[in-house]
């Protein structure tokens, strides 16, 4: 995978500089933060490639994957939508890449219509799969760029609690999201995250971490 | 028009049930929870809600009652939306 690191005095100038040496944009990418001062914040920006030869194991032919794919496959066809399904490969838990032009009524609004389509396939798959296993379906890579717009404003409001020391409350999100924020900030010694609110206005809350009582 | 009391409630409960299948982690759903939120949905008037409507959301109620997967919960209760709408859209072409 190709990947630059950046330095700014900001997140963003510092993404910025490794886009220009990677020349590339930034729904593209993942940003990991290596280090973040006053002064300076140190980026890995990383490429993501859905093209590029993975080192992972490729799902087997007959594999899970395999089967879950025909059947979304079929189940397009059905809809008449015009679309390539692929198993992303090296990914846990098995998830289902569907490609093609136009393909924003598949996305639906606030992503409604591709979580649908992903509770189908779960049925379909359902037989085959372990107890507890799932399949993830993606189209044109929305929820995986959602995770990394989410990722990114979880880091964004833990630099924003850390200067300022107050509490904030984030939009209402999807369960897989708030998820993303929750992982993102788990390893931060100074934030924490937990969400308030009730289903589907549920919002996550980024706070300082406070010392543990001695 | 579809009727947005009802949507909104059927998205309520779908949102309880993808909470589960998704496993935010932040959260515990128990399956009376899920249930309330359906039968929230069933408590709508009944001009508020078409006979294929409450019949998909009557599935989905005895899905969550057999233990069925939330996937399979969450399936049916996207069908009550789609019926909903379907309902709507053909209200405002008679």
């Amino acid at each position: 995978m190709k990947s630059a690191e950046g330095r700014g005095r900001t997140l963003d100038e510092a993404v910025d500089v490794a886009l220009i040496e990677l020349k590339e944009s930034r729904r593209n990418v993942d940003v990991k933060i290596l280090s973040e001062t006053a002064e300076e914040t140190i980026v890995e920006v990383s490429v993501i490639d859905p093209n590029a030869p993975d080192h992972s194991i490729p799902a087997p032919a007959n594999g899970k994957g395999e089967i879950a794919r025909g059947l979304v496959e079929t189940l397009l066809k059905h809809m008449g939508i015009r679309a390539q399904v692929s198993v992303r490969t090296g990914s846990e838990p098995i998830t289902l890449d569907i490609s093609g032009r136009d393909l924003g009524a598949l996305i639906g609004w606030r992503g409604e219509t591709l979580r649908a389509l992903q509770s189908v396939t779960n049925v379909m798959v359902g037989r085959h799969l372990d107890e507890g296993e799932r399949i993830i379906v993606d189209v044109e890579r929305y929820r995986q760029r959602r995770e990394h717009t989410v990722r990114e404003i979880a880091m964004r409001a833990a630099r924003q609690v850390k200067m300022t020391g107050d509490a904030i409350t984030l939009d209402a999100m999807q369960p897989f999201e708030r998820r993303a924020i929750h992982l993102a900030l788990e390893g931060d010694p100074d934030v924490t995250s937990s969400s308030i609110g009730e289903e589907p206005d549920r919002r996550v809350v980024v706070g300082p971490r406070k010392p543990a009582a001695e | 028009m579809p009727s947005r009391a009802a949507a909104e409630r059927i998205r309520k409960a779908i949102a309880l049930v993808n909470s589960v299948a998704d496993e935010a982690g932040d959260e515990e759903i128990t399956p009376t929870e899920i249930a309330e939120a359906i039968r929230d949905c069933l408590e709508l008037p009944e001009e508020e809600l078409a006979p294929n409507v409450r019949r998909y959301l009557g599935e989905a109620l005895d899905a969550v009652s057999d233990g069925m997967p939330a996937d399979f919960v969450a399936m049916t209760l996207y069908a009550a939306l789609g019926a909903l709408r379907e309902g709507g859209a053909k209200a405002e072409l008679n």
